[in-house]
């Protein structure tokens, strides 16, 4: 593949992108606006309901509220594609600011779990179908049907009444003590029960996506013949089993980081955990428009661009799709 | 020569939920260092288990039940996993039966023959891998290694890929070579190249090999010795030409009269009568008794030994016992079935003859597939042909040539990019023509796909699935009801009306094949498209129902397209062919002018490539001893 | 000559039937099938069960822990858990069913239309579809709700059931396209069988069973949604009883350390979702013959 190729292909990717996330905001912000509600009550709060109306109407066109929706939106695209996004009325900063303050908090708890999910599923996986059908896996199966099964709030509440409430292990909300500063074996103290709830939920989807694919390899014909040459079970396993899962497992995982990440918003909000979870439901639900559009279009921005990685990694990495230029069947003849 | 795999009794079964399955029956046999046996038998007749479980690559559900393996003199029978793997390889090796599966799909196959080789050389360098990886590679007889070594499975042709698995399997010189149908899953000139490397490398490095065939032909081209199984038993073992010359197993000679030799010009080909046994709960005494036209009291009875015919042939069959010598029962004199025939059906032809009407006209059919935007793939490139009325025409050629997309087109599965067809003067490939005579067209043309387990509906029960196409055309059922209509074309192909209430997956192979054929007949088509309607069968299995097509198509008068990769089916059964190679329609003639004078180097190939056993024709002694 | 020498050649023997399936119920998920009745059974005849009135409230007892009276304790509100549950647990279920048909509605027929149609429909969909699986989940649901208004039951099952369809259909699609493209289906329509003919005889048993296991899937994640929707509060308000609302509850019941609030209706939730998640999961479940090689 040449380069001009390759330019080709990335500039049609990205207008492809452009024009996902423009239809996205265009979505997002009508029906954001559709649905009833006031935005003032989230910037003035209880002052909100003791405005006079002139005072309303004042600061409605303050806000830049009172015109027809498609020149608020045309306004917004506007100063968007300067960067600018405008501030969050709740806070009254820049939302860039607001957002800034906590993605940290949310990419730590989504990226450490996500890497767990990814690690603790590869090898629960191969573990379930080395022992396929025999004890171990069918109890692992059990256990993982359950755990799969329980609804991350639930999950997270009981452990914060077995372990924070119970037996005052760990703490039950907050991403530090406010007294400690930011201690590191703080922070990890806080993040021990969220961290779990998040693995334990996504975990058993991933492990039994692998192990199903794992014996499907298993049942393949190549699994004699690497035999054959005098391999053992577990080097034909590891060689060429999962060797041929992983594009798969790889390009699934990619599709599932903005669910992973995305995901936390619950288990934020049981523990109180400052991130961006927490905000998109905030401004989601006390019409925050300008913080509620930037975190959507950064939501939709990860899932697009993830699938566009996931699909290439499955393209380019497996060689059982890649195809080079007309050398495929030569034929035999002498 | 000393004995290098002595098999002693070995019985093998699997544990299956509807019960145990007796897959191999108390067998024994030995090689010698450097000796080719074959084992022949019909599919599920336990040749390929009991390779594998000598090899002890089974699943967990096969249990060896009894039985002695002794490799070298060693005995291996009590190997567990580890051991076996030192042995597996060095020892042993294996040649499987589809090329297309057996290799990893996504490492190169550099990397795969130098696994092979890494594995019984720890700590070779990786100049020395790369160097046996070229020559094994060479000796495969596989061009430009360098380059080919780098390619994925996915570039290679099915040939290639077999010679890949073969300089996998050659990678650690083993001492003796297991070939599970080498070539079954190849075209058939590619077959006769794999065969020949097969034996080239024989000879170069003296690797006692058993080979697994269904082809009693192939068999006799390749092996010393041969050995006849049948449901889980060896039936009869001896040398090569002991076997061809002197058969005694009425099962062996019920194998070779089905051979295509003896079918030339004859009317009906020889098979033989029921089909193999369940081998959960195999019935008593000899398996074949059911199938035996000379079946004794006892064999109903009792299973019969190991009769010793001379110091190195023995067969199991109760007709060599003493006590039945007096019943005269001898084998068939092959030699003469083989000259026999040639006048009969001659007077069909003529008839033929007398009946000019052409009914389908193919006339420069092209079609082209769009493989990605600038890719296209020329499937089918200016084919003419015409099938006259009551005329069997075959269309042969290998895989992707092209045939089937021919067939398709005229049953109008596929628009053709180019070209006309027209069935008695009507252009189907016009919509506005197809759609004024959709009713006839759709009655009168019916097709029988290859694969019967894709072409029936799981879901639907025989009896549904054999309505479908009387309902779709609102035809009234003359015998009253649908059902008795499906019950009396399920009787016309042979199966009885208690197959109505089942679901295709609990029928065998060549049943549901049946059935679709009464599904296509019971419209009473004037155009039959068969498309490789008996590939996927057991050569007895095809036999019958090539001897049904041929029944049919005389009693009910239609004209049938058959298309095939098989030369010798297409001689039994047609009246002209066409030849294809590479969406080309090369020439068309009568089939016998095809036979003895071809014209395309091609079809020379195609004719020169079949296997013709030898072992019937006078001359030297073969290779005896 | 020995009687048993004689040729009688070719008899019809009679090979025993190859040993016949017993009907066996290992592998079967009776438990499952058992529980989820019981649990089903037990919603839908909550007047006999109920000992109490589930929406009064007993200001003189409230957080009562589990006791003769209460058999599963009293909430914040002193309301009787025990019969909160089976009043609940009837718009929990009813909810997860409504919600998981119209999921199913909707991806059968898009994913069925987009499978069958030309190319440029197809991507059409499918494109709609991709947009629209960009979306966070939340974010639909909470915008949603919020042009509905207050949280009503029709509502929120219809809430679920519009945001969640998107990827059934696309499996729903690729069904569909694998047997369109299937023998059989040729085969039909060379003999004349039609789009529609095609449709109910050839389509829709061969897809029935995945259609059912997603089915079955989505009422349970229609389950966890709405009780996950009603706990963040943006589902079911506190009056209207279900088991996501019940455990909305938690957290004013972990201050208080009423560990029967929390453990009790969300049991009853997990063991309802794991039989669904069994039973589902036998209805997808195909005898796989073949056996591992390794």
């Amino acid at each position: 593949m040449n380069s001009r190729k390759i330019v080709a292909v990335l500039f049609s990717k990205m207008l492809l992108l452009l024009c996902s996330v423009f239809l996205l905001s265009l979505l997002v912000f009508y029906v954001s606006r559709l649905a009833p509600g006031d935005p003032l009550m989230s910037y003035y709060g209880e002052r909100a309901e003791k405005m006079s109306p002139q005072e309303q109407a004042y600061a409605r066109s303050r806000l830049g509220l009172d015109e027809p929706l498609a020149i608020q939106y045309a306004r917004w695209l506007q100063r968007a594609f300067r960067g600018e996004f405008g501030i969050s009325y709740k806070y009254k900063r820049d939302v860039r600011e607001v957002i800034g303050g906590r993605i940290a908090n949310t990419l730590l708890l989504g990226g450490v779990g996500f890497v767990l999910v990814f690690v603790l599923a590869l090898a629960l996986g191969v573990v379930c179908a080395w022992h396929e059908d025999k004890f171990l896996d069918r109890l692992l199966c059990r256990i993982g049907t359950v755990t799969s099964c329980i609804p991350e709030f639930w999950l997270s509440v009981v452990l914060i009444l077995i372990f924070a409430v119970g037996l005052r292990w760990l703490p039950s909300s907050g991403a530090y003590a406010i007294d400690s500063g930011h201690n590191l074996l703080d922070r990890l103290k806080h993040l021990i029960l969220p961290l779990t709830v998040v693995v334990i939920s996504h975990l058993w989807y991933y492990a039994y996506l692998i192990r199903n694919k794992l014996l499907e390899e298993v049942r393949a014909e190549y699994v004699l013949l690497a035999r054959m040459k005098g391999l053992y079970r577990r080097q034909v396993l590891f060689r060429h089993c999962l060797r041929n899962v992983l594009p798969a497992y790889f390009s699934l995982m990619a599709i599932s980081v903005p669910h992973v990440l995305g995901g936390t918003y619950v288990v934020e909000t049981v523990f109180s955990y400052p991130g961006i979870g927490t905000l998109l439901y905030e401004s989601a639900r006390y019409k925050d428009y300008n913080l509620l559009m930037l975190l959507s279009l950064l939501t939709g921005v990860t899932v697009i661009l993830c699938n566009t990685f996931a699909q290439t990694v499955s393209e380019r990495i497996d060689p059982r799709i890649r195809r080079e230029d007309g050398e495929s069947y030569e034929e035999e003849e002498q | 020569m000393s004995e290098l795999l002595e098999v002693q009794d070995l019985s093998v079964s699997f544990d299956t939920p509807e019960g145990e399955i007796q897959a191999v029956r108390e067998v024994s046999f030995k090689v010698k260092a450097g000796e080719v046996l074959a084992i022949v038998g019909e599919t599920g007749c336990g040749k390929s288990v009991l390779c594998k479980s000598i090899l002890k690559l089974l699943p967990e559900i096969a249990r060896m039940k009894s039985g002695r393996i002794l490799l070298d003199g060693v005995d291996i029978t009590a190997y567990g996993e580890r051991d076996m793997c030192r042995l597996r390889g060095k020892m042993f090796s294996m040649v499987f039966q589809n090329p297309l599966t057996t290799l990893n799909p996504s490492l190169s196959v550099g990397a795969q023959i130098g696994e092979a080789v890494k594995v019984h050389h720890p700590g070779i360098s990786r100049q020395d891998v790369e160097s046996r990886v070229l020559s094994l590679l060479e000796l495969a007889g596989i061009d430009h290694p360098k380059e080919r070594m780098k390619q994925y499975p996915g570039h290679l042709s099915g040939g290639m890929r077999q010679r890949c698995v073969l300089a996998i399997a050659l990678a650690a010189e083993p001492k003796l070579l297991f070939a599970d149908e080498p070539t079954t899953a190849l075209d058939v000139t590619i077959q006769a190249q794999i065969l020949d490397l097969l034996k080239q490398i024989q000879k170069k490095r003296h690797t006692a090999t058993i080979f697994i065939t269904h082809d009693l032909g192939v068999a006799a081209g390749v092996a010393d010795r041969v050995a006849v199984m049948y449901a889980g038993r060896i039936v009869e073992i001896g040398k090569t030409a002991e076997i061809f010359r002197d058969p005694r197993h009425p099962y062996t000679w019920g194998l070779m009269r089905a051979l295509p030799v003896f079918a030339k010009d004859k009317d009906s080909l020889y098979s033989i009568p029921g089909m193999p046994p369940s081998l959960i709960n195999p019935p008593e005494g000899d398996a074949f008794a059911c199938r035996n036209e000379y079946a004794l009291e006892i064999d109903y009875e009792k299973q019969p030994p190991m009769f010793p015919v001379t110091a190195t042939h023995f067969a199991a069959t109760w007709l060599l016992d003493e006590r039945a010598e007096g019943l005269g029962i001898k084998a068939p004199d092959f030699v003469h079935l083989k000259k026999q025939g040639k006048e009969t059906c001659r007077t069909d032809e003529e008839k033929r003859k007398e009946t000019p009407e052409i009914l389908l006209d193919v006339q420069h059919l092209t079609h082209i597939f769009p493989l990605t935007k600038k890719e296209t793939l020329r499937a089918v490139d200016d084919v003419s042909f015409q099938i006259r009325k009551g005329e069997i025409f075959g269309l042969i050629g290998e895989s992707g040539s092209g045939k089937s997309t021919v067939a398709r087109c005229i049953m109008n599965v596929y628009r053709p990019t180019g070209g006309r067809i027209l069935y008695q003067g009507i252009d189907v490939c016009n919509p506005k023509m197809f759609r004024a005579n959709r009713k006839m067209l759709q009655s009168c043309r019916q097709m029988i796909f290859q694969d019967s387990d894709a072409s029936l509906n799981q879901c639907k029960k025989v009896c549904d699935i054999l309505a479908e196409p009387m309902k779709l055309q609102h035809v009234k059922p003359p015998r009253g009801s649908y059902r008795a209509e499906a019950a009396f074309w399920l009787k016309r192909v042979g199966l009885e009306a208690g197959y109505l209430d089942q679901y295709p997956a609990s029928l065998s192979g060549g049943q549901r094949q049946r059935v679709a054929i009464a599904r296509a007949l019971s419209m009473e088509p004037a155009l039959l498209a068969a498309d490789e309607p008996v590939a996927s069968l057991d050569v007895s299995m095809q036999a019958q129902i090539l001897n049904l097509f041929k029944h049919l198509q005389r009693e009910h008068g239609f004209s049938f397209l058959l298309i095939a990769h098989d030369l010798s089916l297409v001689r039994f059964l047609c009246d002209r062919v066409g030849v294809m190679y590479k969406g080309r329609l090369l020439e068309t003639a009568p089939v016998e002018e095809i036979f003895q004078h071809p014209k395309h180097p091609y079809t020379k190939r195609l004719v020169a490539s079949i296997q013709i056993p030898d072992f019937l024709e006078d001359g030297p002694e073969r290779r005896d001893g | 000559m020995n009687e048993a020498f004689r040729v009688v050649g070719i008899r019809q023997s009679l090979q025993l039937p190859a040993g016949r399936v017993r009907r066996n119920w290992r592998g079967k998920p009776l438990l499952s099938a058992l529980l989820f009745v019981l649990i089903v059974t037990g919603c839908l005849a909550c007047d006999l069960l109920m000992t109490k009135d589930p929406s009064y409230m007993d200001l003189q007892h409230y957080c009562v822990p589990p006791d003769g009276t209460f058999l599963f304790g009293t909430d914040t509100m002193g309301r009787d858990i025990f019969s909160m549950i089976w009043y609940g647990g009837r718009i929990s279920l009813g909810i997860g069913f409504g919600a998981a048909f119209i999921q199913t509605s909707i991806a059968v027929i898009l994913g069925a239309v987009s499978g069958c149609a030309p190319k440029s429909v197809d991507r059409l969909i499918m494109g709609a579809t991709d947009i629209l699986l960009s979306i966070p989940n939340l974010l639909a649901v909470v915008l949603l709700q919020a042009a509905l208004g207050k949280g009503s039951v029709p509502g929120i099952a219809f809430v679920i059931g519009i945001t969640g369809w998107m990827s059934m259909c696309k499996v729903v699609r690729t069904q569909v396209r694998q047997i369109r493209n299937s023998e059989y289906v040729i085969a039909s329509k060379c003999m004349g069988g039609g789009f529609f003919h095609v449709l109910w005889h050839h389509l829709a048993p061969n897809f029935v069973s995945s259609v059912l296991f997603m089915a079955v899937m989505s009422v349970r994640n229609a389950i966890v949604a709405e009780s996950t929707l009603s706990f963040m509060g943006i589902g079911l308000p506190v009056e209207v009883i279900s088991w996501g609302s019940m455990l909305s509850l938690a957290n004013q019941a972990l201050s208080g350390r009423a560990w029967w609030m929390i453990l009790i209706p969300g049991l009853f939730l997990v063991v309802t979702l794991v039989c669904l998640t069994n039973l589902g999961n036998h209805l997808r479940r195909r005898v796989n013959r073949r056996h591992s090689n390794l």
